[in-house]
C-alpha cells in the first residue's frame, strides 16, 4: 500500500476501534503505532512509541494542563462557586428569571478560575439548581440553563481544551486566553438574554426571587473577592508577563488551596477527593496528548495531512466554505465525541489546511472551543447534561435537552458572530506581546 | 477467583495512584515555592525543572491505571451501547485482547528506553539528576494497566462463553 493509502486505512481503523470503545488515547497510540511499522519498520515504531511517552509525560510546557486542572479542582472544594452564586443570587435574584440569570453570571465567574465544562457545571448545579426549585422554576429552564451555562468553563480563561490546543499548534497560550475573554463575555451576554427572552415570553418559567436590600447586595459583593484574587493573580499574572503558564496554573492551585483552608472549607478529605480527580483529569488528557502524538508521528509520515491541504487550498470555492465544512464537522463530530479528544484527534489533519488557507490559527482556536462547547450539551455524549441529571435524578433527559435548545440557539449565534467577526477574538491578542 | 484479582488489581492501582497523587502535588508546591524565591529573593530553586519533568512522568504513569479503573479514559460508548449483550462482551473480549497487547509492548519499550539511559548515563540538564530511574518507573508504574486489561479480558472470556 502507498503511504496515503495506509494513512486513509488507519484513519478508518482508528474511527472503528473509536466505535467499539476502546478509550481514544489507547486507540490512537495503537493504530499510529502499528500504522508508522508498517510505513517505517517495527524497530522504528517501536523506539518512537517508548521515546513518545517518555517525552510527552515529562514534557515541561504540558504540566501547565495539569496545574490548571487542579486550580480548578481546588477551587471548586473551597467552596468559592458558593459564594459567588451568593453575590449574583443578592445582584439579580429578584429578576424575573433571576436565579437564571444569576446561574449564568457566577457560571462565568466560576470559569475565570476553572477549565472544565464539567466542572463549571456540577459546580453550579449543586448550588444554584435547589434554589431555582425552592422558588418553583421551571425544569426545562433551570436544568437548561445550568448544563449550558457550565460550556463557560471552556471558554473563558484558564481553558484546557485551550491549552491543550495551544501546545498542538504551537501558539502562544497566553495569546489563547486572552482571545476567550470577549466572546466568552458575548456567550455570557448572549445566555443572560436567551433567558430575559424565555422569561419575558412566559414569566411563570423563572418567578422572581426574594429582593435584597442595597446593605445585603453589598455585603454579598465580598462573594466575589476571592474569585478575582485568584483569577488577577493566576491569569493576570500570566498576562502581565510575570508567570510562565505552568507557574500561573500551580499559582492559582496553591491560591485555591490557600482559600479553601482559610475558609475552612478545605478538609484533609476534600483536598486528596480534589487532588486525585485532578490528577486522573490530567492523566487523561497526557496521554490523549500521547497518543495524538504517536498518531500524528504516523500521518505525517503517510503525508496525508499536506496532501489534504494542499487538495482543500486549490479548491474552486472560498476558503469560509471550507471552513464551514470543518467547523460543521466538529459539530457533527461533537455529538459523538468528548471535545477535548475531537480536538486532539483533528488537529493534525485539519490544522494544515486552516494554515494553508491563511485564517488565524487564534481564531481558529476559539471557534474550534465554541463549537466544541455544543458537543458538551447535545445528545448522544453531552457530558453536562449528563452531569445535571446526577445532580437532579427526578429530571428526565428529554426535559434536561429541551432546556438547553434555547440555549444552544444561542450558543450557534455567537459561533456565527465570531465565524463573520474574527476581530471580536482576535483584537485582544493583537495587544498583546507574549 | 477473577473477583479477587480485580481486588488486587484496585488496590494496587489506588497505591499507585498515591504515588502519582505525590508528585503532583509535588510539582504545585515546588512551583511555588520556585516562583516566590526567584520573585522576591532572585534566587530560584535550583533544579527546579528537572525535578518538575521528573515528578509529572511519575505522576502520569503511575496514575495510568486507576484512571482505567475509574473509567476516566475518554472513549466513545454511544455505539457499542446499540449493540446486544452477546456483541457486546464479544467486542470488548476484542477490544482487552488489543489492549493487552498494546500495554506489554508499551511496558516492555519503556524498559528497554528506560535501559538504553542507564547504559548511556543520562542526566537532567540542571540538577544532573540520573534519568534511568525514573524511565524504569515509568514503566512499572504502566505494570498495573497490564494487570487490569489481563482481568478484564479473561472477565469477558468467561462471560462470552457463558452466553
Amino acid at each position: 500500500m502507498s503511504p496515503e493509502t495506509t494513512g486513509v486505512v488507519g484513519i478508518a481503523v482508528m474511527l472503528v476501534l473509536f466505535f467499539l470503545k476502546m478509550p481514544v488515547a489507547f486507540a490512537m497510540t495503537l493504530v499510529g503505532v502499528v500504522g508508522f511499522a508498517y510505513l517505517a519498520g517495527a524497530e522504528s515504531a517501536l523506539a518512537l512509541l517508548a521515546q513518545d511517552i517518555y517525552e510527552t509525560f515529562r514534557s515541561y510546557p504540558l504540566s501547565v494542563i495539569p496545574m490548571f486542572i487542579l486550580m480548578g479542582e481546588f477551587a471548586f472544594a473551597s467552596g468559592i462557586s458558593q459564594r459567588l452564586f451568593r453575590t449574583t443570587h443578592a445582584w439579580v435574584g429578584h429578576w424575573r428569571g433571576g436565579l437564571t440569570t444569576a446561574t449564568v453570571l457566577a457560571c462565568s465567574g466560576f470559569a475565570a478560575i476553572c477549565g472544565s465544562t464539567a466542572a463549571t457545571a456540577a459546580t453550579m448545579g449543586r448550588i444554584a439548581l435547589p434554589e431555582m426549585r425552592k422558588y418553583k422554576y421551571d425544569n426545562t429552564l433551570a436544568t437548561g440553563c445550568v448544563a449550558s451555562a457550565g460550556t463557560l468553563g471552556i471558554l473563558i480563561p484558564p481553558s484546557t481544551v485551550l491549552i491543550v490546543y495551544g501546545i498542538l499548534v504551537e501558539e502562544s497560550i497566553g495569546k489563547l486566553f486572552v482571545a476567550g475573554i470577549l466572546p466568552g463575555i458575548l456567550l455570557s451576554l448572549a445566555f443572560v438574554a436567551t433567558v430575559a427572552l424565555l422569561c419575558f415570553r412566559k414569566p411563570e418559567l423563572g418567578p422572581p426571587g426574594p429582593v435584597t436590600t442595597w446593605k445585603e447586595k453589598i455585603r454579598a459583593a465580598g462573594g466575589i473577592v476571592e474569585a478575582a484574587i485568584l483569577f488577577f493573580l493566576a491569569i493576570g499574572g500570566l498576562f502581565l508577563g510575570w508567570f510562565s503558564p505552568t507557574q500561573a496554573g500551580a499559582i492559582g492551585a496553591g491560591g485555591a488551596l490557600i482559600i479553601g483552608l482559610a475558609r475552612r472549607k478545605m478538609t484533609w478529605k476534600t483536598f486528596f477527593e480534589a487532588g486525585k480527580v485532578g490528577l486522573q483529569t490530567g492523566c487523561m488528557v497526557l496521554f490523549i496528548i500521547t497518543g495524538a502524538t504517536v498518531f500524528g508521528h504516523f500521518m505525517a509520515m503517510s503525508t496525508i495531512p499536506f496532501i489534504l491541504a494542499d487538495w482543500v487550498g486549490n479548491l474552486p470555492v472560498h476558503h469560509m466554505v471550507v471552513i464551514g465544512i470543518i467547523i460543521f464537522i466538529y459539530f457533527i463530530g461533537g455529538f459523538f465525541m468528548d471535545s477535548m479528544a475531537l480536538i486532539v484527534v483533528t488537529i493534525p489533519i485539519f490544522f494544515p489546511i486552516v494554515e494553508r488557507l491563511g485564517f488565524d490559527p487564534i481564531w481558529f482556536g476559539v471557534m474550534m472551543v465554541l463549537v466544541a462547547e455544543m458537543g458538551v450539551i447535545t445528545p448522544p455524549v453531552g457530558v453536562n447534561v449528563f452531569v445535571i441529571k446526577g445532580i437532579a435524578p427526578d429530571v428526565p433527559l428529554f426535559v434536561i435537552f429541551r432546556g438547553i435548545l434555547p440555549f444552544l440557539a444561542a450558543l450557534i449565534i455567537v459561533a456565527l458572530i465570531i465565524l463573520f467577526v474574527p476581530q471580536i477574538a482576535t483584537f485582544l491578542p493583537s495587544l498583546v506581546q507574549y | 477467583m477473577l473477583d479477587k484479582f480485580e481486588k488486587f488489581n484496585r488496590r494496587l492501582s489506588e497505591g499507585a495512584g498515591w504515588i502519582g497523587f505525590g508528585a503532583i502535588f509535588l510539582m504545585v508546591v515546588l512551583t511555588c515555592v520556585d516562583v516566590v524565591t526567584s520573585k522576591l529573593f532572585l534566587t530560584p530553586v535550583f533544579g527546579a525543572l528537572d525535578v518538575m519533568m521528573l515528578a509529572q512522568l511519575i505522576a502520569v504513569s503511575f496514575a495510568v491505571a486507576i484512571t482505567l479503573i475509574l473509567d476516566k479514559h475518554v472513549s466513545v460508548e454511544f455505539f457499542v451501547m446499540l449493540l446486544s449483550k452477546r456483541f457486546q462482551t464479544a467486542i470488548e473480549c476484542f477490544v482487552n485482547f488489543l489492549m493487552l497487547g498494546l500495554f506489554i509492548v508499551i511496558v516492555w519499550r519503556l524498559f528497554a528506553y528506560a535501559y538504553g539511559m542507564q547504559l548511556g548515563g543520562e542526566e537532567s540538564m540542571t540538577a544532573r539528576i540520573p534519568m534511568a530511574p525514573f524511565a524504569y518507573a515509568a514503566a512499572v508504574g504502566c505494570i498495573p494497566v497490564c494487570l487490569i486489561y489481563l482481568q478484564k479480558l479473561l472477565t469477558s472470556i468467561v462471560e462470552t462463553i457463558k452466553k
